[in-house]
């Protein structure tokens, strides 16, 4: 199993380092793509970041099925994303901030209560800051 | 009287601590007093789905339509009871819109609002140990009574104090964006941001949106390394050589250092049948890559084409 992971992570950033960029529409031409990543990034790390994210595109979907989310649909989401945000994704998933709501209120109800009133936080609709 | 004497120290503390950048904000000269977008279509939210319920707000105010039920399954993580910010943007690229991130200060929203362009942001309307993140859509504000107007969860004209929503939107690092019809921008001046924007973008896009995108860019912005490369490759993508030509023309004089810039040059000249000039900017283009190992494997074919070219066409 390991052997075959292995295998396939050389095979894939084999692949990834040969074709270059997938985005160029000649061979010859540098894309756009590219061009943002040289600007906007070291150009040192480029190689070993582009096999880390084609690995973590891997994670990432896997991750989706994982939390709930239909195969088909998983792999759709993760191929709008950017190599940048599948890697922050892949690292992510699991504790970035989920915009929702509302996790243990009940709990904390009083306190957010005051602290509604105060206007550090607007849980209640009702209440009216004091600010 | 200890109540009251409490209250006071409260108020005190409050005094002490008003949000920061609101002061600035309210006293900002350049921001209209009060703005907002009253056409701004509600979605209200069902239960965990203020993502795709602000999102489709979003878009739909660019004439997007989109139903927050169509986005549910491109945003929403069951395990998760929510959505992330990265799928907020991506989510926005699939429907067509440019998704820009805009800058973290509150005068930056408000200033897109201003302009016309409605804002997503990520609110922890809790506290930051007992958390409750949440998307919302800024459509107005009154920098003279200090208010925000939002719609929000089930909420169509939410209103907020400037300080409150300042302390609950602080809480996800100030996080919010923009999505945008190809061919607008952002009010704010983050050609960085929009460069980002249009090169995520148009990697799903079809290539007349990328192409607009760009073009709008460079000619706010003309002398930006990637705006002006992504307007020479969307507009040979379309095979508009003409305007790729002088793009990539443009982007060696502004960057006379940029490998790429020669490099895509060199090609646009050689389609064009002028193989001496292709030569010098290709090795031009090679120089200046130095050792960089993936740009010379490009540069080298481009030559080689030059080189066969020229075999075929003996002057």
């Amino acid at each position: 199993m390991v052997l075959v992971k292995r295998f396939f992570s050389a095979f894939l950033a084999a692949s990834i380092l040969f074709t270059g960029s997938i985005q160029t529409v000649q061979a010859a031409m540098i894309s756009s793509e590219q061009v943002a990543e040289q600007a906007f990034t070291g150009s040192a790390d480029q190689d070993r970041a582009r096999i880390i994210t084609a690995l973590s595109r891997e994670d990432v979907q896997v991750a989706l099925v994982e939390r709930g989310i239909d195969p088909v649909q998983a792999r759709e989401r993760v191929a709008s994303l950017t190599d940048e945000e599948a890697s922050a994704m892949a690292s992510q998933i699991e504790n970035a901030p989920a915009g929702g709501i509302i996790g243990a209120i009940v709990l904390v109800f009083l306190v957010l209560l005051l602290t509604d009133i105060l206007g550090f936080t607007k849980i209640f609709p009702f209440t009216r800051s004091v600010r | 009287m200890f109540r009251k004497g409490l209250m006071l120290a409260f108020f005190l503390l409050l005094n002490a601590c008003a949000a920061t950048g609101v002061r600035e904000t309210v006293q900002n000269k350049e921001l209209p007093r009060q703005h907002e977008l009253t056409e701004t279509p509600f979605f209200p939210q069902d239960l965990y789905h203020c993502g795709p319920a602000a999102l489709a707000t979003a878009l739909n105010a660019v004439d997007i339509r989109v139903t927050p039920n169509q986005l549910v399954p491109e945003v929403y993580i069951p395990a998760r009871q929510g959505s992330l910010q990265i799928e907020m943007l991506a989510a926005a690229r699939r429907h067509g819109a440019l998704s820009v991130k805009v800058a973290p200060k509150l005068d930056a929203v408000l200033k897109e609002v201003a302009a016309g362009n409605v804002v997503v942001v990520m609110q922890n309307l809790g506290l930051s140990w007992a958390p409750s993140w949440h998307y919302a859509v800024v459509v107005g504000y009154h920098l003279d009574q200090e208010k925000i107007w939002l719609r929000s969860g089930t909420f169509e004209r939410f209103e907020m104090t400037l300080s409150t929503f300042q302390r609950t939107w602080a809480r996800s690092e100030h996080w919010a964006f923009v999505a945008l019809k190809p061919g607008s921008l952002p009010a704010g001046d983050n050609p960085d941001a929009v460069a980002k924007a249009i090169v995520a973008f148009e990697k799903n896009s079809n290539k007349q949106d990328a192409y607009l995108s760009y073009d709008a860019a460079v000619k706010r912005w003309s002398n930006h390394l990637v705006l002006l490369m992504g307007l020479g490759n969307s507009a040979y993508a379309l095979e508009n050589y003409k305007q790729a030509t002088s793009a990539f023309r443009d982007a060696t004089i502004a960057h006379p250092d940029s490998a790429a810039a020669h490099n895509n040059l060199a090609n646009m000249l050689l389609m064009q049948g002028d193989a001496s000039a292709a030569k010098l900017a290709a090795e031009n283009a090679l120089q200046l890559a130095g050792a960089d190992p993936g740009m010379r494997v490009q540069i080298l074919k481009t030559i080689e084409e030059i080189n066969a070219y020229k075999l075929k066409n003996p002057q």
